[in-house]
């Protein structure tokens, strides 16, 4: 569905096709980065590192007009930041707090939005989407929307690549 | 405001017509027929001249005068035709458009049992709206008490309302909030007292009400209504002191805020309303160039005037039906609230249904479910479904051998991108899912069996989610099977990726764990 849209527009440059190639790409990185993994551990680190590669990849190829991928790549980056270096916590903290204040203005001002649908499944709805905690409930669904359209593709393209690299 | 100026002339025959001021008792029947006239009118305001809502003959002259003149503070240059019963037909009208417009959330209710009279009925129907109009912005200055007794004198002053409403169309700031719940109050009050503060108030409230004004009101108000006021207020306040120095001089001190709770809601509102309405008249074109507080009122002022005016013609056949009528303020559909805040709030509501439609297009399984919540729910457990299998997807790719390097990448990416092949046969899952998930947790790889353990609370919840959204999509898939709609991908996902997962643990070796069968159904 996704594909024929897209390529209706453009071909080159489906959400597909550029989250294919980028994912792809990360895929053949992160491969010839480790060998094969046989343990355990190795398996969910690696296992992580995939997942992390799809989501940017998606993101990336979702563009960066979406509340929600901009909110995938930044917690991307803060958690490699965390994880890998700590030598510049001056920048996490400056994302970390933009972020929390954000939120937290956000939510306060939008408090009162939810209670016309259901508190519960609105907040719910805010963190399984990337981001829609600091969204009112109108974005937060125009933003769900894409997000789903984005996951569905990206659900479609790996279990494609499962499948090839399966059979 | 072509439709105004229709209006106007009908409202000067109707104000010749109507010169007589009926008795309060005959005021239900007037207010009707002014409702009547109102109806008629877009703007359903009456303006009657004579019947000024006074009970007494003096004030009917002088309201007469002072309406004139108030209607000139209204929208000086909209209305040249000042005349009290037009002022007072426009709250009369504003007040029967929104018995009718708005809900009747309080048309009953807080009426007290001195409304009861025809009049007192008039008033508080008429009332109520006002505050759900006023939330729109369009303020009816009318006094509650002023209401009811002009409400009988003003059928004619349709031309009147009309213009108003046309004024008040792009008003769409909500300056009734405040003075609504005041004119509730005061609609409570007699109406003779209310009328006489109604009509006094206003004039001498215009300037202390439009701080309460939007802005924009304000603005316009003072700067137009500055001078009308004045003069309305010296005739008002002669007219109105004459016949009920006491209450007058009660309202009065009403304005001053030192008057007793009941008289001092009842002027408040009632000053509200009319500066309100004096604003909003006023403030209209000054709010159709400032930026308006809701910018979402702006977008419907603009649109629904034309359809508003459109529907006030037709509200002539149904006088008899105030609360059916629209009131001024055009900006709100007919049979709505015109509060500016209830305006948003519906240009709101409407967009976030407008999205969750488009959510139900996407989610599959859920062209059947009505309802936001439950809609919210399917929302909720797809996303979460699609993130379980990203992840699984992903632990599955983690251990797959990779045997991709740059050459294939890229004939990898075209099968990808061009593979579009869809089984139909992914029914079968939703069987086989629960008897799969025994056996997810008894038989499991071994060198699969340490990564489950981080895996196991996806497993479970996965299960869970798969459970849940096979429940209503078990039908989706028979229905997306049929028909290759474009999710129908998604379904087999979602299907086969609770299945897929606890499959594989059947197997020893993951990559080639899933059942051939269930590959080609995937695919």
């Amino acid at each position: 569905m996704n594909p024929d849209h897209h390529s209706s527009l453009n071909p080159s440059s489906s959400l597909k096709s550029r989250f294919t190639k980028t994912f792809l790409r990360s895929l053949i990185k992160i491969n010839k980065q480790r060998p094969f993994p046989y343990c355990p551990r190795e398996i969910f680190q690696r296992c992580h590192r995939v997942k992390t590669a799809a989501d940017k990849s998606l993101a990336r190829a979702a563009g960066s007009r979406r509340v929600w991928s901009r909110a995938m790549l930044c917690k991307i980056r803060n958690r490699s930041l965390r994880r890998g270096c700590q030598q510049r916590p001056s920048v996490r903290r400056i994302i970390i707090g933009y972020q929390t204040t954000k939120k937290g203005y956000c939510l306060q001002k939008k408090m009162s939005d939810d209670q016309e649908v259901g508190t519960d499944q609105a907040s719910k709805l805010r963190k399984l989407v990337p981001g829609g905690e600091a969204m009112d409930l109108c974005s937060l669904l125009d933003e769900a929307a894409h997000y789903i359209k984005c996951l569905n593709t990206q659900v479609q393209v790996m279990r494609r690549i499962a499948d090839i690299h399966s059979s | 405001m072509e439709m105004g100026d229709k209006d106007k002339f009908e409202l000067e025959k109707r104000s010749d017509n109507h010169i007589n001021y009926h008795s309060p008792d005959s005021m239900p029947s007037d207010w009707r027929y002014s409702s009547a006239n109102v109806a008629n009118s877009s703007l359903g305001l009456v303006s009657t001249d004579n019947q000024m809502p006074v009970c007494r003959g003096d004030l009917v002259g002088v309201s007469s005068c002072s309406s004139a003149s108030m209607v000139d503070s209204f929208s000086p240059g909209q209305w040249d035709h000042p005349t009290n019963s037009q002022y007072l037909g426009f709250c009369d009208i504003s007040v029967q458009n929104n018995a009718s417009t708005s809900n009747p959330m309080g048309i009953r209710k807080g009426g007290p049992a001195s409304l009861r009279t025809g009049l007192d009925k008039t008033l508080d129907i008429g009332w109520n709206p006002p505050s759900s109009m006023l939330k729109g912005g369009i303020f009816l200055p009318t006094a509650p008490g002023v209401l009811p007794q002009s409400l009988s004198q003003f059928p004619e002053d349709s031309a009147f309302i009309e213009r108003a409403a046309s004024g008040l169309k792009s008003l769409s700031v909500v300056q009734g909030q405040k003075n609504v719940m005041n004119m509730g109050d005061s609609s409570r009050d007699t109406s003779l007292s209310v009328e006489h503060v109604a009509i006094e108030g206003s004039p001498l409230k215009n300037e202390k009400k439009s701080g309460s004004l939007v802005r924009s009101h304000d603005e316009a108000k003072q700067g137009v209504g500055g001078s009308g006021n004045e003069s309305e207020e010296a005739e008002f306040s002669g007219g109105g002191r004459q016949d009920k120095p006491s209450k007058l001089e009660g309202n009065g001190g009403e304005q001053s805020a030192k008057s007793p709770a009941s008289k001092k809601r009842k002027r408040n509102g009632q000053d509200a309303d009319l500066d309100q309405a004096k604003g909003t008249q006023q403030s209209v074109e000054a709010a159709k160039d400032n930026p308006e507080v809701q910018q979402k009122g702006d977008e419907n002022p603009t649109s629904t005037p034309i359809k508003a005016t459109g529907k006030q013609c037709k509200l002539g056949s149904q006088a008899s039906d105030p609360p059916k009528e629209e009131y001024i303020h055009v900006r709100a559909r007919r049979g709505q609230a015109t509060n500016s805040h209830s305006l948003a709030e519906r240009v709101r509501r409407e967009k976030i249904s407008e999205r969750m439609k488009f959510l139900q297009d996407l989610v599959p399984g859920c062209s059947k479910v009505t309802g936001k919540a439950v809609m919210l729910d399917e929302i909720i457990n797809y996303v979460q479904s699609l993130q379980r299998q990203v992840e699984f997807l992903s632990m599955k790719l983690a251990t797959v051998n990779p045997r991709l390097d740059f050459n294939t990448e890229g004939l990898l990416a075209k099968d990808i991108l061009h593979s579009r092949a869809v089984s139909s046969s992914t029914l079968a899952f939703s069987a086989e899912v629960p008897m799969v998930y025994p056996p997810f947790n008894a038989s499991q790889p071994g060198f699969i069996q340490a990564s489950f353990p981080g895996m196991e609370s996806h497993s479970d919840m996965l299960r869970r989610a798969i459970n849940s959204q096979l429940t209503p999509m078990t039908g989706g898939f028979k229905e997306t099977t049929q028909l290759p709609n474009a999710w129908d991908d998604e379904l087999h996902n979602v299907v086969q990726m609770g299945y897929v997962t606890c499959a594989p643990q059947d197997s020893q070796d993951i990559n080639g764990s899933l059942p051939p069968g269930h590959m080609k159904a995937e695919l």
